[in-house]
């Protein structure tokens, strides 16, 4: 009796699980139309999303076009699921319950899920796991990748150099100052990369830009919209020209003050991150507030894992870096604010930083916070 | 210092008026009788309905689309209210049950409609309302500076609110009635006055002020929708019973939160203020508040009807 009772309310939770998921991502829907483009149908790839929606405009979409591009290309059927926290646990239940609905390839961007995905890597060894800016771990920050997981990082540092020498070279003189989410690795690196890239600039340009430490900061989160668009006003009133916001919906509040204040007249510029915001910019006028944006190409980096995958060739049990050599990071291809030469230089420097003749720490140093 | 509380003060009011007016909407449903803790939900429905209003009509009327947001904010959050007075008066239900049903109701609701119409989780609009400075009056010393500078219209029609509400409150019949109905609502009946009606009445005001709160930090913050009014309903709750219930209570009760979160936000690139761990600054408002409401609980000014479910036949 009792187990009836139990298959009974185990198909019921089936069912439930199933309703839930079909109304949620409507581009997922399309999918299923390109399923007969190639044979690979089999592969069935998941995501769970960090803090903030799939549409963050950053993280999470960054990751999620990178599965969609995939899915156009090979046919394959896709799924996300935004977990109701930010917990280990959350994190658990969703990845759970991807595996149960067949889901057997999943991406999990985020250093937020390293201890979810050390949980989970034994108990799901027939799935396979790909985790973007962190590397499983027990809560000791000792590395256990197992075979059917592989770990990705992106060297921010250099990107946000990138970022940093594209704004000096185009301000030429002027104040920058930093906005961060959380103060953790990656956004962390950004900064100090950043401030590389102004201060290369400064030496080697005779660009004139200026640095404080007050303006390098780190707001605690990445959610506080209102709080984001108050440190940018207080900024921009000290006389800041342009800011770097790597703070996810922080830095949408950044966008929002930079907006305000250009369609006023005033000229204000934001550093976008992680995606090209240039469309987030935009205001009135049709033109934008961000100069550039210190992008990683996590797109990129999700579609080479699942190909991987297609081929056989899965690095599982790897710790994989992104970086300039292999084009995992860089500003946008397309940078209607920044002058051709600036674009040339920047380049430059690019390649500079491939051949191994320019060096970008990913250390503190003597640099800002 | 005095520099700082210059530059601060434009933006702490900008935080203010969001809290403001969602605090004076609990004040009207609150004073009829009927407790509203659902004001963070009917706040994040104005969000969620302004957000969408504007992002649809920004193309084809530039200016004035914020205003027609502001106002479709208005009357979805009366409307929504609705269903917590039809629970709370007419079925006689739990006011705070209701209260959190609204609460949940409305995330849910808000962020099944955002993915439905728009595709995904956020709705964003191009174009806020952009601050201005009051020509003439912005030069009378000290309090030009203050008040005067860096405003947004929305702070002013939310002020203009709220000394019609005084007025409405304390000085026509339609208040005395209102606030009859919050104090003794058998007496306010046996005098004649419909407390059902009045209670309605008072739940939709509430509705009404608490979506165009939300709708007002869209507009002027946060540019976009997200899903979560981040907790400035509750905020307000606190600030109305911080003012006990009384308009201009609630002016300085939410003006304290407004400042100091203003405070806590951008204190990390304040060189004055950078020093204080900000843990500190961020707890404190709410610290305050704690105590302040221990200290006060001895005299407390709320309704004597609050939360009572008008019974005709009871006495």
């Amino acid at each position: 009796m009792r187990k009836w009772l139990a298959l009974f309310m185990i198909v019921c939770f089936l069912f439930a699980l199933v309703g839930c998921g079909d109304d949620a991502p409507p581009p997922a829907a399309d999918d299923d139309e390109n399923g007969d483009v190639v044979d690979e149908a089999e592969l069935r790839v998941g995501m769970v999303t960090d803090a903030g929606t799939i549409d963050d405009k950053s993280f999470n979409q960054g990751t999620w076009e990178g599965v969609q591009m995939a899915a156009r290309d090979f046919g394959l059927e896709t799924r996300y699921l935004q977990p109701g926290g930010t917990t280990e646990a959350d994190y658990i239940t969703e990845i759970g319950n991807l595996v149960d609905a067949g889901f057997m390839f999943i991406v999990c961007p985020g250093f937020k899920f390293e201890t979810a995905i050390y949980d989970v890597q034994d108990r799901y060894p027939d799935a396979k796991f790909v985790l973007i800016d962190g590397y499983p771990h027990a809560g000791d920050w000792d590395p256990v990748v197992k075979e059917n997981v592989v770990s990705i990082f992106f060297t921010e540092h250099e990107s946000g150099f990138l970022a940093g020498l594209a704004t000096a070279l185009q301000l030429g003189e002027g104040e920058v100052g930093f906005i961060g989410g959380m103060e953790i690795p990656p956004v962390q690196k950004f900064s100090w990369g950043f401030q590389q890239g102004v201060l290369y600039a400064n030496e080697n340009y005779d660009t004139n830009i200026v640095m404080q430490a007050e303006n390098f900061i780190y707001e605690g989160t990445f959610e506080n919209v209102a709080a984001g668009q108050q440190l940018a006003a207080a900024m921009f009133d000290k006389g800041v020209d342009a800011i770097f916001a790597a703070a996810g919906g922080v830095g949408i509040g950044a966008i929002n003050e930079a907006k305000a204040r250009a369609a006023a007249g005033e000229e204000v510029w934001i550093v976008g991150v992680d995606v090209d915001q240039y469309d987030e910019g935009i205001y009135e006028t049709g033109k934008s507030i961000i100069l550039t944006s210190a992008m990683k190409y996590i797109d990129v980096a999700t579609y080479d894992m699942i190909q991987a995958e297609l081929d056989g060739t899965f690095p599982g049990g790897e710790i994989l870096t992104f970086n300039a050599g292999n084009y995992g990071i860089g500003i946008p291809r397309e940078n209607p604010n920044l002058d051709p030469e600036v674009v040339e230089l920047v380049d430059e420097a690019f390649k500079a930083m491939q051949d191994g003749t320019l060096v970008v720490s990913d250390e503190q140093g003597d640099l800002f916070r | 210092m005095e520099d700082l509380i210059y530059r601060l003060f434009p933006y702490a009011i900008a935080f203010t008026i969001p809290l403001l007016i969602t605090s004076l909407g609990g004040l009207f449903s609150e004073r009829s009788g009927v407790i509203n803790i659902g004001l963070e939900g009917l706040m994040l429905m104005g969000m969620f309905v302004g957000a969408y209003t504007i992002s649809q009509t920004e193309m084809h009327y530039p200016g004035t689309a914020v205003w027609i947001g502001l106002l479709a904010a208005m009357v979805f959050g009366a409307i929504f209210a609705l269903l917590h007075a039809f629970a709370c008066v007419t079925l006689n239900a739990n006011q705070v049950i209701s209260g959190i049903a609204i609460n949940m109701i409305a995330s849910a609701i808000t962020v099944y409609l955002a993915r439905f119409l728009t595709g995904s989780g956020n709705v964003q609009i191009i174009r806020g309302l952009s601050r201005y400075t009051i020509p003439y009056l912005s030069e009378i010393p000290v309090l030009g500076r203050l008040f005067f500078t860096q405003t947004y219209a929305t702070t002013w029609f939310v002020l203009f609110i709220l000394a019609a509400s005084t007025f409405l409150l304390y000085k026509t019949r339609f208040g005395l009635r209102l606030r009859a109905c919050g104090e003794h609502p058998h007496a306010a009946d046996s005098a004649g006055v419909n407390v059902y009606l009045m209670r309605y009445a008072a739940v939709c005001i509430s509705g009404a002020c608490a979506g165009l709160g939300g709708a007002t930090f869209i507009v002027t913050l946060s540019g976009e929708f997200n899903g979560t009014a981040a907790g400035l309903g509750f905020l307000a709750l606190a600030a109305l019973i911080f003012g006990q219930w009384k308009p201009w209570g609630i002016l300085g009760a939410t003006f304290f939160f407004g400042f100091a979160s203003t405070i806590a936000n951008v204190s990390q690139v304040v060189p004055e203020l950078s020093q204080v761990p900000g843990i500190y600054l961020k707890t404190f408002p709410y610290v305050i508040t704690l105590i302040a409401l221990v200290l006060s609980s001895k005299s407390s000014q709320a309704p004597k009807a609050i939360g009572e479910p008008y019974d005709k036949g009871k006495r």
